[in-house]
């Protein structure tokens, strides 16, 4: 996006400088570049917009009265009308929309905060702490990354009902408390690889143990790989269902993703003017959050470069 | 030195964290582990967790009901959790390998034989008559829930196969509503007939992707779909000739598949694009709402008839209500499944929205709108036609609908022949059999 926008703010810049003094050669030379210009962001706008169309689609559709849908299956409604929202924001079964999207926050900043915290002192301790079995445990750890979230689900599930811990959000939250996000660990590991241990070093003549090396020297220097992973975290628990569809069992502690699919009953009333509508209103967080957040993921991403 | 010290300290406080965990495992785990002294459920103070699945208007509904219930019993306390419905069957699946099950669960008929037969259910044997009061249930109900000489589910409402016309759609169209039953011939004859008149409607769907329509033709013909012992009750032969019976429509007057598949995931007839559809009588309100102004009310008829005064329909339980065989308070639970299923004031608070009341006191409680008391007189009116009930479906019965679904989309669609589907058909469900 940000790329597209800045093209032909380039080019004007470029043609005013230089201006005044050209000849007709590299006029022309120029406009042929121009040309190809306009015809390449033609088809990137055109190329956009289909890839955009299904989300331009819900939009639009989040304006149909229900029993449009299946009638006219087109972009543009025949009966406008603002109702979806108006029901959706009432909630369901008595619980405010409001609800679900509070807790949705709730169950997304609490996993970012505990997911940032425990990976980043665990990936000091292996990048930096030469403790027994370094290796093995390391090698452990990565090999939870190839464990499908289904293998595991059942035992996991029997842990927290013999704990009473049903129904909150401990079981939900927990392991990121734990450091058990091996794809985290692993990415501030390679990230902390990265970084000089002359300045571990330096704090340590200075007198620095573990703790404060890993607060005032460390922590800094990692921020960038801090921010990938806070996005990444945050857009999978948000996103995440499983773990929610099983662990909490009160309407009122649903977070959006299982609250969504309340509003579409396949063995009843479908309200596919509510699913839609609650669909767009549930995406609007994560786009915004995303929007925010990727300025900082492309300067990390860039100054990991020059770290290199 | 420093750093030696720091790492004992934390493994220490590491290994007390770990075995804490353990030993609070093993502690709620017994405790969890000792059974219920029975005692009075009118008394004793309980908690129990229920679960359904539904939409916002059911769970309105079950609040209500809820609240009903815990104002007779102070001493009980229900929670209750609701999901879609195959989310729902996720959820119970992880919890019933996990061992925690709801107490009191809104069942589904096409999963009362697995978890029957994995002992997840409570016989309910010793509170009928006493706890579950069942003189407003007929035995033909009572017998839905019996898997394997065990009742394990009370259902708590009925639904029959029949056909729905739009009559409001016909007068604008200015065409004729089908009138109901004849042949299945008399009815394909119909639809190219009424079609053949129209341009962008039809008379109806190819009925020969639904396997009920193919299931009252065995019935008409004195066999099931699947036999007690989960056998298939036809061979290649029937069920060849049975898609045969659709070629007269699919190329003539039904809704062309591909038209369907544009306006997924309601149907021709939610979309007021064909007169009739053959369906669960249940389905009304989801059509009503979907079809939304001006059809504000529709025809309810019988299916077309393979073999005449054949007993082929059934009531089919809409749902049932289960008890947990891991409950620790049966009585209680036992108590909240007679209110849900018999109770007056649950009849009023629900009406159909469950299906037809299977338990006479909870129908005489039910406040039956025009579509409901249409139902109603629906049900009475296929006496007639009304036989016993299939065995309760085989396991993976659900999957099977589903593939014969999918493949009558495709021969709606004329990708592949009838003698193609007829192969695949069995490749597929032999793979479900034999799991």
């Amino acid at each position: 996006m940000t790329a597209v926008m800045r093209e032909p703010l380039d080019t004007t810049s470029l043609r005013t400088a230089t201006g005044p003094n050209l000849n007709i050669e590299r006029g022309n030379h120029r406009l042929r570049r121009r040309i190809v210009r306009i015809i390449w962001g033609v088809v990137l706008v055109v190329l956009t917009a289909i890839i955009l169309y299904p989300l331009v689609w819900l939009f639009v559709s989040t304006f149909k009265p229900s029993s449009e849908f299946g009638q006219n299956p087109g972009l543009i409604p025949n009966n406008p009308t603002i109702d979806n929202y108006i029901k959706v924001v009432d909630g369901i079964a008595g619980v405010p929309l409001w609800r679900f999207f509070a807790n949705s926050i709730f169950i997304a900043v609490m996993a970012v905060i505990g997911t940032l915290f425990s990976s980043a002192l665990a990936a000091y301790a292996f990048a930096r702490i030469r403790f027994k079995f370094v290796g093995v445990f390391f090698a452990a750890m990565i090999g939870t990354l190839l464990l499908p979230f289904h293998v595991i689900i059942i035992p996991q599930y029997i842990i927290f009902q013999r704990l009473d811990l049903i129904d909150t959000y401990v079981p939900l939250l927990i392991g990121k408390f734990l450091a058990t996000e091996a794809f985290f660990v692993f990415l501030i590991v390679q990230f902390i690889r990265g970084i000089p241990r002359e300045m571990d070093e330096a704090a340590r003549i200075d007198g620095a143990g573990h703790a404060r090396t890993f607060v005032s020297i460390i922590l800094p220097l990692i921020k960038p790989a801090l921010i990938t992973s806070a996005i990444f975290s945050f857009i999978w628990t948000w996103n995440d269902f499983l773990g929610p569809l099983l662990y909490v069992n009160s309407p009122e502690k649903y977070p959006l993703p299982v609250a969504l699919r309340l509003y579409n009953d396949t063995t009843s009333t479908s309200d596919y003017g509510a699913t839609v509508a609650v669909s767009f209103l549930a995406l609007v967080p994560i786009l915004l959050f995303f929007i925010v957040f990727q300025r900082f993921l492309v300067d990390g991403v860039a100054t990991q470069g020059l770290k290199g | 030195m420093f750093t030696t010290r720091k790492r004992s300290v934390f493994g220490g406080a590491a290994i007390i964290a770990s075995a804490a965990l353990v030993l609070g495992a093993c502690a709620s785990g017994d405790n969890g582990a000792t059974p219920g002294e029975p005692v009075d459920p009118t008394v004793e103070e309980v908690t129990l967790n229920f679960a359904f699945w539904g939409n916002d208007v059911r769970a309105g509904f079950y609040n209500e009901a809820l609240d009903a219930f815990m104002d007779e019993y102070p001493n009980i306390t229900v929670n209750s959790t609701f999901l879609g419905f195959p989310e729902f069957w996720e959820a119970r699946q992880i919890e019933a390998a996990g061992g925690g099950l709801p107490d009191v669960m809104q069942f589904d008929y096409s999963y009362m034989r697995q978890y029957s037969e994995n002992g997840l259910l409570l016989d309910l044997g010793p509170y009928l008559g006493d706890i579950i009061d069942t003189s407003g249930i007929s035995d033909e109900i009572l017998s839905i829930g019996v898997v394997g000489g065990v009742t394990t589910g009370i259902a708590t409402s009925t639904n029959a196969w029949g056909m729905y016309t739009n009559p409001i759609l016909a007068e604008q169209l200015g065409v004729e509503s089908y009138p109901g039953g004849g042949s299945w011939d008399d009815y394909n004859d119909w639809i190219n007939e009424v079609s053949g008149q129209l341009d962008g409607h039809w008379g109806g769907t190819d009925w020969t992707g639904r396997i009920q329509n193919f299931e009252i033709q065995l019935r008409a013909e004195g066999g099931n779909l699947f036999t007690e012992d989960g056998q298939p009750g036809f061979d290649e032969a029937r069920l060849l000739e049975f898609w045969q019976q659709g070629e007269a429509i699919r190329n003539g007057g039904a809704i062309p598949g591909q038209r369907l598949e544009e306006i997924a995931p309601v149907s021709g007839f939610d979309a007021a694009l064909t007169l009739t559809e053959l369906t669960w009588d249940n389905f009304g309100a989801g059509y009503l709402g979907n079809l939304g102004e001006p059809y504000t009310s529709l025809g309810l008829v019988e299916p077309p008839v393979h073999v005449e005064g054949a007993r082929d329909l059934y009531l089919k339980p809409s749902m049932l209500h289960t008890i947990s065989a891991g409950t620790d308070h049966p009585e209680a639970a036992a108590l909240l499944v007679n209110f849900l299923v018999n109770s007056p004031e649950v009849g009023s608070i629900f009406g159909t929205n469950r299906g037809l009341p299977a338990s006479q006191t909870q129908l005489a409680g039910a406040n039956l709108g025009e579509l409901d008391a249409q139902i109603r007189d629906y049900e009475a009116s296929i006496a007639d036609r009304l036989g016993d009930a299939p065995p309760v479906p085989i396991v993976g019965y659900g999957s099977i609908e589903e593939t014969f679904r999918q493949i009558g989309a495709e021969l709606g669609l004329g990708t592949i022949t009838p003698e193609q589907a007829v192969e695949r058909f069995f490749t597929e469900m032999n793979v479900i059999l034999n799991n």
